[in-house]
Formats: C-alpha cells, sequence, structure tokens
C-alpha cells in the first residue's frame, strides 16, 4: 500500500480515502506543470480552474471521512472564488487581446526591471 | 470489483486522461473540452463521496457556466497558436524540478497523513438541507462575502472589458 | 422611562446631523426652529423624567467588550444627572434661543453651522453628566473640549479666534489625559467602570491608589473649568461668539469640573488630600481671577475671569465636602452669568461687536431694558440680597466657615475677600460701562438699538430666575433648603453642621461687598478717588494684574521657549546629520535597486516558476519542522 487508508462506506463496498487523496494530488500537479510550461494565457487560465478542481475534490473527499459537511462548505466558496478568478482573468485577457496582438504570454514582458 | 469501484476506478481514468489533455493539447478549445471531461468526472467522484450538491454545482456552474465562458472568449479571440519563440531556455528544465520536488512532497505529505476519526455518522450529509443549514447559520457570513466578493468581478469584468475609454 | 431617557440625547444629537449635513446651507427659518427646538424637547424629557421621579441605571447594550472589562451603553438618571441635565437644557435653551436673534448677521453657511455645534455641544454636555459609567464619561468630556473648540474657532477668518481654539484645546486635552489616567488608575484598582459598581468598591478609609486616582481625576477637572494652573484658555475663549461664552464658557462646560467631582464624592470622601487640594485650588483661583478681573477692560474677559472666580468657589465648596451648595453656586452661576453674557452680547451687538469698556458708557440711558437686566446680574455676581448669587455663595461660605477647622477657616477667608472683590470688580462694570455718561469713542453715537425680542426675552426670563431663584435654598433659621433635599438621595446626608456663628459673617461679607460696589461708584463716576492716581501709586501692581500674574509669559518660558528651542537644535541636527545619512540611505538604495530590478525578468512564467518554488521549500520547511 503506498499510502495510509482510511476507507468509507459506499453502499456495501469499501472505498478507500486515499485514492481520492492521491488523484486530487496527481491533477493538481498536471495543473502545476501547466502553468509552468504553456505559454497561452488561456490555457493557464484552464490550469489553474485544474488545480482549484483539484483541492476542491481533496475537501470533499475529507469531508466525507470526517462526517464534516464543512469540507463541501468550503468547496463551495472555492468554486465561487474560482467563478470569480475566471470571470476577472478572461476579462483582462480579452482587453489585453483587443489593445494587442500577441502570441503568446511572454510577450507581455514590459515590466521588467 | 463492485459497481462503486468500477465507477471510481472508470472515473478516476477518465480525470487523469483530461488532465493530462488540458495540459498537451495545443489547441485551446481541446484543452477547454478536456477541462470538462475532468470536472465531469470530478463530478462522478462527488456523488460517490456523498457530495449531492457539489455535485449539482459542479455540473451545473462549474462545467456548464464557467467552462461556456472560457469557449466564448476563445470563440471571440479566435485561434492563438504557441509559436516556437523560446525565451525562457530554462524554464521547462527548472520546472521539472520543481515540479518533480513538489510532487515528491506531496507523496511524502499523503504517506504521512493519520486520518482522524470521524465525527457521528449525518443522516442528511452532503444532501441541499445540510448545505443549506451550514450556509444559513455558522457560514452566513463567509457567505455574504462571498456574495459580494462576485459582486466585486462582475463589477471588475465590466470595467475591464467595456469599449473605448 | 428608558426610551425617554436616551431621547435625552437623540433629540440634540438629531438636530446636530440635521443641520450639520443636510441644512448647512438650506432655510434660515428652519435652521432657527431646529437649533433650539431640539434643546427645548430635551428640556421637556428631562421633566418628564424628573415629574415621574425616575432614578435609575437604564443599560441599553453592550458597548465594549474584552475580557473582563466590560463597558456598558448605559445612562445613569439620578438627581444629580438630572440636575445638571436640568441646568444644560434649560440654560441652554434659553441661550441658544436668544443666537437666533444674535447670530443673524451670520451668512446662512455659519448660520446654520453655528446651531449644528451648539446642538453638537448640548449632547456632549448631556452625555457628560448623563454617562453611567467613567468610559462613557470621557467620551462627553472629550466631545465638550471637542465642539468647544470648534465654537471658539467659529470666526475662523480670525487668526486669533483659531489661536485660541487650538490653546483651549490643548489646555483641554492635558485635563483629558489626567482624566483618563485617573479613570485607567480606578478600572486597574477596583475593575469596575459602572458607577453604581465603582462606588460601594471604592474604600472608606484614604490609601495611595484613591488618593492618585482622585488626583488625576482633578487635573481633568481643572482643565476643564478653568482653574489654576490649567486656565490660560478661557480667558482667550471669549473671542468665540457671546452666547458660546455664555452657553460655554459660564454656564455649563467650565462646571463640569464641578459636576466631576460631586460625581465622583465617594472618591473624594475617601480621600484626604486630593480633597483638600479641590477647596484650596478653587480658593486661590478664585481670589486670583478675581484680581484680574480687577484690571480688564474687555467686558466679556472681565466676565470670564469672574467665571473663573466663581467656579473656584464651586470648587471650594465641593472641596470642603459641602457638594449640595457648590451644585446650589453653579446653578445660580448659570443663571447669573449666562444672564450678564447675554445682557452684555445685547450691548455688543447694539456697539457692532465693540467689546472694550473704555468705548461705553450712556446705556444705562440708551439701552435700559439691558441695562436693567444687567444690573441684576451684577448684583447677583457681587453677592447682594435677595438675587440668587447671594445665598449661594452665602451658602457656599457659610459651609466653609461651619466646618471649623484650619482649612475650613482658611477658605473661608479666601471667599471672603474674593466677595469684597467681586463687588469691586462687578461695581467698575456696572459704573463704568452702562451708568457714566456716553465715551466719545463710542462707535454707535446717537441712539442705539435695543435688541428684538427674541434677544430679550431669553434675557428677561434669566433675569427673573436670577432675581427670585434665591428663594430655593435660604438656610437661615427656619428657613429650607430645595436643592439639599433634592441632591440628597445622591449626595447623601449634610456633613457640615453649622453652628448658627457663620451668619455675622455673611452678613459682613453683605456689607463689605455692597460696600465695596457702592465703592467703584466713588472711583468711575463722581471721580472721588482717580483709578489714574491709584495707577500711579500702585504701577506694579497694576501691571502683575494686567499681564494676569505672568501666566502666558511664564509659560511661554517655560514650555513653548524650551521646545521651541529643542525644535530648532533638532531641525539643524537633522539637515546636518540626519539628511546626509538619509541621502546616502537613498543613494545606496538606489544602486541597490538596480541590481536588484535584474530579476525583474517581466515573464509572467518565470514569476510563477518562482512563486511555486518558494511554496514547495516552505511546505518542506513546514513539514519538516512537524514531524521532526
Amino acid at each position: 500500500m503506498l499510502l495510509a487508508a482510511s476507507s468509507i462506506q459506499v453502499g456495501s463496498e469499501q472505498l478507500d480515502v486515499s485514492w481520492f487523496l492521491l488523484l486530487g494530488a496527481a491533477l493538481f500537479v498536471l495543473g502545476a506543470i501547466g502553468v509552468l510550461i504553456r505559454r497561452n494565457p488561456l490555457v493557464m487560465l484552464i490550469c489553474i480552474e485544474l488545480m482549484l478542481n483539484a483541492v476542491n475534490l481533496t475537501l470533499v473527499a475529507f469531508s466525507r471521512q470526517l462526517n464534516n459537511r464543512e469540507g463541501q462548505l468550503f468547496a463551495l466558496m472555492t468554486m465561487t472564488v474560482a467563478a470569480a478568478e475566471a470571470v476577472v482573468g478572461l476579462a483582462i485577457l480579452v482587453d489585453i487581446f483587443r489593445v494587442r496582438d500577441l502570441e503568446d504570454v511572454d510577450d507581455l514582458s514590459e515590466l521588467k526591471g | 470489483m463492485g459497481a462503486a469501484t468500477l465507477v471510481f476506478w472508470i472515473a478516476t481514468l477518465v480525470a487523469l486522461a483530461g488532465g493530462l489533455g488540458v495540459v498537451l493539447f495545443k489547441e485551446p478549445i481541446r484543452n477547454v473540452l478536456s477541462l470538462v471531461l475532468v470536472m465531469l468526472s470530478l463530478a462522478v467522484l462527488f456523488l460517490l463521496l456523498s457530495a449531492q450538491f457539489v455535485f449539482a454545482v459542479q455540473v451545473i456552474v462549474y462545467a456548464g457556466a464557467v467552462m461556456v465562458l472560457f469557449l466564448f472568449v476563445i470563440t471571440l479571440l479566435g485561434p492563438v497558436r504557441e509559436q516556437g519563440t523560446v525565451r525562457l531556455p530554462w524554464q521547462i528544465f527548472i520546472s521539472a524540478v520543481v515540479i518533480a520536488a513538489f510532487a515528491g512532497f506531496l507523496v511524502a505529505m499523503l504517506r504521512g497523513v493519520s486520518y482522524r476519526t470521524p465525527d457521528a455518522a449525518d443522516p442528511i450529509f452532503g444532501s441541499v438541507q445540510s448545505i443549506g443549514v451550514g450556509l444559513f447559520t455558522d457560514y452566513l457570513f463567509p457567505f455574504e462575502l462571498t456574495s459580494i466578493l462576485l459582486l466585486v468581478a462582475a463589477v471588475g469584468a465590466i470595467y475591464l472589458s467595456r469599449g473605448a475609454r | 422611562m428608558q426610551a425617554l431617557a436616551l431621547a435625552i440625547l437623540l433629540f440634540p444629537a438629531a438636530g446636530g446631523i440635521f443641520l450639520g449635513v443636510f441644512n448647512w446651507r438650506g432655510s434660515r427659518l428652519l435652521t432657527a426652529m431646529v437649533g433650539p427646538g431640539v434643546i427645548w424637547a430635551a428640556f421637556v424629557c428631562v421633566l418628564i423624567l424628573l415629574g415621574n421621579n425616575v432614578d435609575q441605571d437604564f443599560t441599553y447594550w453592550t458597548w465594549i467588550r474584552a475580557g473582563s472589562f466590560e463597558v456598558p451603553f448605559d445612562i445613569l438618571i439620578d438627581h444629580l444627572s438630572l440636575f445638571m441635565c436640568l441646568v444644560i437644557t434649560g440654560v441652554g435653551g434659553l441661550i441658544v434661543t436668544y443666537a437666533v436673534g444674535y447670530m443673524e448677521h451670520e451668512t446662512d453657511g455659519s448660520y446654520a453651522r453655528f446651531f449644528c455645534y451648539m446642538d453638537v455641544f448640548v449632547l456632549a454636555m448631556l452625555i457628560l453628566v448623563l454617562a453611567g459609567n467613567t468610559v462613557f464619561l470621557i467620551v462627553g468630556w472629550a466631545g465638550v473640549g471637542l465642539s468647544s473648540y470648534l465654537l471658539i474657532g467659529f470666526y475662523y477668518w480670525r487668526r486669533s479666534a483659531v489661536i485660541a481654539a487650538r490653546k483651549a484645546f490643548v489646555m483641554n486635552v492635558i485635563g483629558d489625559i489626567g482624566m483618563i489616567l485617573g479613570a485607567f488608575v480606578l478600572f486597574v484598582s477596583y475593575h469596575q467602570v459602572v458607577y453604581l459598581k465603582l462606588f460601594p468598591a471604592l474604600p472608606h478609609t484614604p490609601d495611595a491608589t484613591t488618593e492618585l486616582a482622585a488626583f488625576l481625576l482633578l487635573v481633568g477637572g481643572i482643565a476643564k473649568s478653568a482653574q489654576l494652573p490649567l486656565h490660560t484658555w478661557l480667558p482667550d475663549a471669549m473671542e468665540g461668539p457671546t452666547p458660546v461664552s455664555a452657553l460655554i464658557h459660564a454656564a455649563t462646560m467650565v462646571t463640569a469640573g464641578v459636576y466631576l467631582v460631586a460625581r465622583f464624592h465617594p472618591l473624594y470622601d475617601a480621600t484626604i488630600y486630593a480633597h483638600a487640594a479641590v477647596a484650596i485650588i478653587g480658593a486661590v483661583t478664585a481670589l486670583f481671577a478675581a484680581s484680574i478681573a480687577l484690571v480688564q477692560t474687555d467686558i466679556k474677559r472681565v466676565l470670564a475671569y469672574s467665571t473663573m472666580s466663581q467656579i473656584g468657589y464651586m470648587f471650594l465648596a465641593v472641596g470642603i465636602g459641602a457638594y449640595s451648595a457648590g451644585l446650589f453656586h453653579l446653578l445660580s452661576h448659570a443663571f447669573f452669568k449666562a444672564l450678564l453674557f447675554m445682557a452684555a452680547g445685547n450691548v455688543i451687538h447694539a456697539l457692532h461687536d465693540d467689546q472694550d469698556m473704555r468705548h461705553y458708557g450712556g446705556l444705562w440711558h440708551d439701552m435700559r431694558r439691558s441695562s436693567v437686566t444687567f444690573l441684576a446680574g451684577s448684583l447677583s455676581l457681587a453677592g447682594i440680597i435677595p438675587f440668587v448669587g447671594f445665598f449661594s455663595k452665602e451658602n457656599v461660605l457659610g459651609e466653609a466657615f461651619s466646618r471649623g477647622d484650619g482649612l475650613g477657616y482658611a477658605v473661608w477667608f479666601i471667599g471672603f475677600v474674593t466677595a469684597v472683590l467681586t463687588g469691586f470688580y462687578t461695581g467698575r462694570m456696572w459704573w463704568f460701562a452702562f451708568w457714566r455718561p456716553a465715551s466719545e469713542e463710542r462707535p454707535v453715537a446717537g441712539h442705539l438699538h435695543e435688541a428684538p425680542l427674541v434677544m430679550l426675552v431669553p434675557v428677561a426670563v434669566l433675569a427673573v430666575l436670577t432675581t427670585v431663584g434665591g428663594f430655593l435654598q435660604i438656610k437661615a433659621i427656619g428657613g429650607w433648603a430645595l436643592v439639599d433635599d433634592f441632591l440628597k438621595p445622591v449626595l447623601g446626608e449634610e456633613r457640615i453642621r453649622t453652628n448658627g456663628l457663620e451668619y455675622l459673617a455673611t452678613v459682613l461679607t453683605l456689607v463689605l461687598a455692597a460696600l465695596a460696589f457702592a465703592a467703584a461708584y466713588n472711583f468711575w463716576i463722581r471721580g472721588t478717588w482717580s483709578p489714574a492716581g491709584w495707577r500711579a501709586r500702585y504701577g506694579w501692581g497694576a501691571r502683575v494684574l494686567e499681564r494676569k500674574y505672568y501666566f502666558d509669559e511664564l509659560y511661554d518660558w517655560a514650555f513653548v521657549r524650551p521646545l521651541d528651542r529643542l525644535a530648532g537644535f533638532t531641525d539643524r541636527e537633522d539637515r546636518s546629520l540626519i539628511d546626509t545619512g538619509a541621502v546616502d540611505v537613498g543613494a545606496y538604495t538606489e544602486r541597490g535597486a538596480g541590481a536588484l530590478s535584474l530579476t525583474q525578468t517581466g515573464f509572467l512564467r518565470s514569476y510563477v516558476l518562482v512563486f511555486v518554488a518558494g511554496v514547495v521549500i516552505a511546505a518542506v520547511l513546514v513539514l519538516w519542522r512537524a514531524s521532526s
């Protein structure tokens, strides 16, 4: 067994919470890779969404394991923040694209020292 | 292997595949659709974790509304392809190191997880009722704050995207 | 009743907000209605509470709670606070009504601003007296200081007014600090802020803590009441409009110190030195201010010094434990001093804001009604029977005499000398400004316009009160003592037993004060004795008095100049030493920043990379520390 285990009851079966956590970690790392190596600003935003989703999975998994609804409430808050972030991020993006035609995010480096 | 376990593994594999798709596809539209895939499979996993309300919100708001927003922006901006210009030559190499460290850290942390004893089982756990009670009693203040946050985001987005100044 | 008690505060608050926010350039008529109207409304509330004999501590909500420190928002309605409220809203209502006429030459904006400030002042003063705990008391205390500052500097385009306002504010803040420290000492020692819980917790025997707290509170009291040595702001405060001088710097705010000592009488009863200090400061201030009043030529300044002197009497009274006598004098002083200020205001108004008595004269002939009321106030101030000032002052001096110990006789003697001086300077003011033939320098030579009705009626009401108010308390044999009886539930039984001998002293005071008042006639009308001759003979004395015992010069020498020199020194050192250093630091910083700016590549992705790396390092460190 790779991880410490804690099982939850789903119907008549036992599922292991640690697998959910591992999936969350994997998706989070994938998202982080995307943010770091992709150069399309839109894709970077998408990858951030992916990371936030991974966090949500972890929150909900712990929530189920502890029988505590607060994790789910927090996941809802995360979704709200994610939505707000996406809206503002996309608005900035549209604004930039309207002013100038850029190839990728590395074109936006006027603020260097 | 029972039905639930089967569903779990299928959803997990689809989510991982979608996650890879998000990172690897070159065409933004495919990235978005991969993310939708991830979100839908995560929604399935939420159901397995008896979070019905979060499931519904995930499908309707997230996979539905937010992703549609992304699609709109893509159609608005037209195809943007990453060119071969490399201005940060070491970026990928250093990223690989950092990400490896990060992944190792995550695995190390998860190995060390010691689960707390769960609370007493709640018959309405994860239901709309349970979430509603939580949002309108203990978490009323944060809940109202999120509404303000959304308002601020909406105002900000309108300000940023209005026409010529 | 609970709502009614709060309404006392809410009416002036609403008036101030309305005038300040919504009506600051609105209708004059509305301003003239709302400004005094809300104060009369509060007066009615006080009367209803009085009629229902309410005596209760109303707690509305918890204001601050932090650990064991809990401050409720509470209003203490008892006979002492109702007594003060009657003075504040009653006399205040008259004065603000009077101001409707007095301020008529102001522009619309200033007009509304004036009544807004007045309402805010009344609100702060009511908070001060209705407060049921020390924290709330401090709020009111600071509030009256603020509104006094605003009103002294009301003519903010006059430099002298701004300077006077600032002086008053600084002096008051010195007092506020003492006051706050005193409240701290009380809280730290007895863990209570609410009066009704604090007072039973006080010890009955003197100890260092209570002495310290009483002294610190006294600092607040003497600053607000312009007693020595924090008195220098009050004469300058006469820069404000005359109704302000009448309301704030005569009738109400400056008596807050007397109220404070009376309110904290369980504390002062438990102390020896602090309590005696109250009496001594009061007595010395009374004499000191009365002597300065002898030589002032500005009519409002004479009245200001006489206010200091009369408050000195009140301090003297509460200092020897005759609290109700002090409060009776407070009431009577509110009547006759407001009357004097307002009657003088009529004259100043008619003479185009000239306040110099040397330019007056002929007023008895030209402004008969104002002169008659001024005479009533003067006789009351001089302590002539049967005006209210006689009864209250003799009450104070009688209690001091009856006390029968060294302190009692000492302060009685000072009070006695002061009474004679008071008779003299009041006589000088009356004969010199009102009675003598019109001066050639009078700004308006011919017929003077008597004040309009809205200004005359409040003055007349006060004149009547001044004339008959003394019958509230006639403590001669077989008399009665309505004020003492009214305040007995709060202040307790009288502490001083009369022995009958004080009536001899009273007669002596009365006769000598009356003689002094009459003697002034010889000086300034008949010329039997010439002021100029006396000035030639005792020039040094006149100079000392005219320079107000050199207090301003002393403060200038002791505090202002050294601070000025220190500031000059630090300024020079700042330029030579620190500025050069700062310039060097700036230069090095600039160079360093130039080097560091190379790390700002401008590439979003590299920032994200560094950020993620930082997160990983921080997380690893946290996990490592947690596991080891």
